[in-house]
C-alpha cells in the first residue's frame, strides 16, 4: 500500500494450511448462503432457476456443506501449532482486548485512532472468529436433523430447523463485516491480500499486531522495523 | 372470512365401511397405493401424499374391561393456526375463504418443513419423475374438496357417508351438536368428548370422539411447535434486522472514511501505519 520501502518488506502470517482451510471455508461459506437464500426469503426465489431448481440448490447445499467441514480439519491436521495458537488467542482476553473495541469503533468510521498492541490476532477479529464458530457449530449441527429428518427425533427436528435459522441470521451479520474489513475498508485490506498469500506488509503486521510482530522479531524471524538500516527510508 | 364451516366427524356413528376413502381416491383421482397385511383390519398405517384419508381401526379395552372396536375417519384437520403454514419457505401453504388449508403444487419446492412439523403427522412428500428423469417433490394432504367446496358442493367423503357419521355445516352449529351428542353418548362412552384442540385455533374438522384422543393416536395436546414460533416470529424477522443494520453500518463506515479522506486531502495511504 505504502511506497515507502520499508512497508514493501513482506513477512508471512499465514501458514499454506491456514490459506487453505479459509479459502474452502470462504468458498463453501458463500455458495452456502447462495443456496440457502431462495428458502430464507422468496425475495431470492429468481436464483431457483440459475440452481437447477429447488432439487439442483438442494445438491449442491449438501455437497457445500461437506465442504464446509472440512477446512477445521485441514487446518487441524496440516497446521496444529497454528491452530492451537488460535484456539489459546480465542480464550485470552486482556484488558487490551477491550480498549481494542473502543478505537475500533472510531477507525471503522474513519475518526482518528491509536492502535493498542494486539497479539496475533486483534480482538475484532477474535470475536469474528468465536462468532463464527459458534455460528459453525450451530449451523453443522442442526443441517444434521435437517438431512437426515429420519434418524432423528422430531422435536430436534423441528428445533433444527430453528437454530438453522438462527445461525443464518447471525452468521450473514458477522461475515458481511468480516468481508467488508478485509476488502473495503483500506486500513484493513492488506490482511485480505495475506489470507491469499499467507504475506502481509511488515510495517502494517507491526502497527496492527505489535506485540506478535515484536515476538517475532526476537525470535528472529522478522526484520527489526525500528533498526536504523530498515528505518532509512521511512517518510510521512 | 364470513360463515366458517368445518367437517362434523361422530366417529361413534361410523361402521367402518371405508367409502370415504374410495370417495376421496375417486374424485381427487389420487393412484391406489397396494398395502400388505397389517394385522388389522385397517388398510394403511396413515395418511400419505396419494391417501389423503385413512379409516383407522383401533381395538381397546374399555373402563369395564370390554372390547371396543373403534373406528375414525382421519384426514387433515384443516387447523385455523396450521404449522405447516406457519413454516413453508414459499409461502405455497395457504387458507382458503372458507378457511381450508391448502398446497399450492406450482410454488411448492418439496423442502418437507411441514412434513416435519405438522401436529398431526398428516402433510406428507410424493417423488414425482418428470420427462428427462429429473426427481422432484411436492407436498400433498386433504384439501377439504376445496374445488368442491367453491362450487357449493360437500367434501366427497361427507357426501358418501351412508351412516351420517360425516356432516359439513357452520361451525357454530357443529360445535353444537357435537357437545349435544357427546351427551347422548356419555353413558356408553364415559371418556367421549369433542376434538377441537385450541393449541391450533381450533380445527375444521371437528370430531366427536368416544375415548379420549390417544386411544386413536391423536396428541392430546396438540399445538403449533414453539419451535416454529420462535423460528418464523422470532429468530427469521430479527436475522434480517441484523442483517440490514450490519449492512447500514457498514455504508456508513464506507461513506464516512470517504468523507474523511477528502477532508484530509487524501495521504493517509499507509495502510493505517498511522500508530503514533
Amino acid at each position: 500500500m505504502s511506497k515507502t520501502q520499508t512497508s514493501q518488506v513482506q513477512v508471512k502470517r499465514f501458514s499454506k494450511a491456514f490459506v487453505v482451510a479459509h479459502a474452502i471455508n470462504g468458498i463453501a461459506f458463500i455458495g452456502l448462503y447462495i443456496t440457502a437464500l431462495p428458502m430464507y426469503t422468496e425475495f431470492f426465489d429468481w436464483l431457483y432457476p440459475l440452481l437447477g431448481g429447488p432439487e439442483g440448490a438442494r445438491l449442491a447445499h449438501r455437497v457445500l456443506a461437506v465442504a464446509f467441514i472440512l477446512p477445521t480439519f485441514i487446518f487441524l491436521i496440516f497446521d496444529p501449532k497454528g491452530f492451537m495458537n488460535w484456539m489459546k488467542e480465542l480464550v485470552t482476553w486482556k484488558k487490551r482486548d477491550l480498549q481494542f473495541f473502543s478505537e475500533f469503533v472510531k477507525e471503522l468510521f474513519g475518526f482518528k485512532s491509536k492502535h493498542v498492541k494486539q497479539t496475533f490476532f486483534n480482538a475484532g477479529e477474535k470475536i469474528n472468529s468465536i462468532l463464527q464458530i459458534v455460528c459453525a457449530i450451530l449451523l453443522i449441527a442442526s443441517g444434521f436433523t435437517m438431512w437426515f429428518p429420519d434418524v432423528f427425533p422430531t422435536a430436534l427436528v423441528q428445533w433444527g430447523y430453528f437454530l438453522h435459522n438462527v445461525g443464518f441470521g447471525l452468521g450473514f451479520a458477522v461475515v458481511l463485516g468480516h468481508i467488508y474489513l478485509s476488502v473495503i475498508h483500506k486500513h484493513s485490506r492488506p490482511g485480505f491480500t495475506g489470507v491469499i498469500t499467507g504475506k502481509v506488509p511488515a510495517e502494517w503486521a507491526k502497527s496492527h499486531y505489535t506485540e506478535w510482530y515484536e515476538e517475532e522479531v526476537k525470535k528472529g524471524n522478522f526484520p527489526d522495523l525500528d533498526d536504523p538500516k530498515n528505518k532509512k527510508n521511512k517518510g510521512a | 372470512m364470513a360463515t366458517e364451516y368445518v367437517k362434523y366427524v361422530d366417529v361413534t356413528k361410523c361402521d367402518g365401511c371405508r367409502a370415504c376413502m374410495v370417495a376421496c381416491k375417486n374424485w381427487n383421482d389420487l393412484p391406489a397405493e397396494p398395502q400388505d397385511f397389517l394385522g388389522t383390519m385397517q388398510s394403511h398405517a396413515n395418511v400419505t401424499a396419494d391417501t389423503w384419508n385413512v379409516l383407522t381401526f383401533v381395538e381397546h379395552e374399555n373402563s369395564k374391561g370390554n372390547l371396543d372396536y373403534l373406528f375414525r375417519h382421519s384426514s387433515c384437520f384443516h387447523c385455523t393456526d396450521a404449522a405447516c403454514e406457519k413454516v413453508c419457505p414459499e409461502n405455497a401453504i395457504s387458507y382458503t375463504d372458507k378457511g381450508m388449508v391448502v398446497v399450492d403444487q406450482d410454488t411448492c419446492v418439496g423442502c418437507g418443513y411441514c412434513v416435519q412439523n405438522c401436529p398431526f403427522d398428516v402433510i406428507q412428500l410424493k417423488n414425482y419423475k418428470d420427462e428427462n428423469g429429473k426427481e422432484y417433490r411436492k407436498a400433498h394432504k386433504c384439501t377439504m374438496c376445496t374445488d368442491r367446496l367453491d362450487e357449493g358442493l360437500q367434501p366427497a367423503c361427507v357426501t358418501t357417508c351412508h351412516t351420517g357419521a360425516m356432516e359439513f355445516g357452520e361451525k357454530d352449529d357443529v360445535i353444537r351438536k357435537a357437545e349435544k351428542r357427546v351427551n347422548e353418548i356419555k353413558e356408553r362412552y364415559p371418556n367421549a368428548m369433542v376434538y377441537n384442540p385450541k393449541g391450533v385455533g381450533g380445527t375444521h374438522t371437528i370430531y366427536v370422539l368416544a375415548e379420549k384422543p390417544s386411544v386413536y393416536g391423536l396428541p392430546e395436546n396438540p399445538k403449533v411447535p414453539t419451535s416454529a414460533v420462535l423460528w418464523k416470529d422470532y429468530a427469521q424477522p430479527i436475522g434480517k434486522a441484523m442483517v440490514g443494520g450490519v449492512a447500514m453500518a457498514l455504508a456508513g463506515a464506507f461513506v464516512a472514511n470517504k468523507f474523511f479522506d477528502k477532508k484530509n486531502g487524501g495521504h493517509e495511504d499507509n495502510g493505517g501505519g498511522n500508530h503514533e
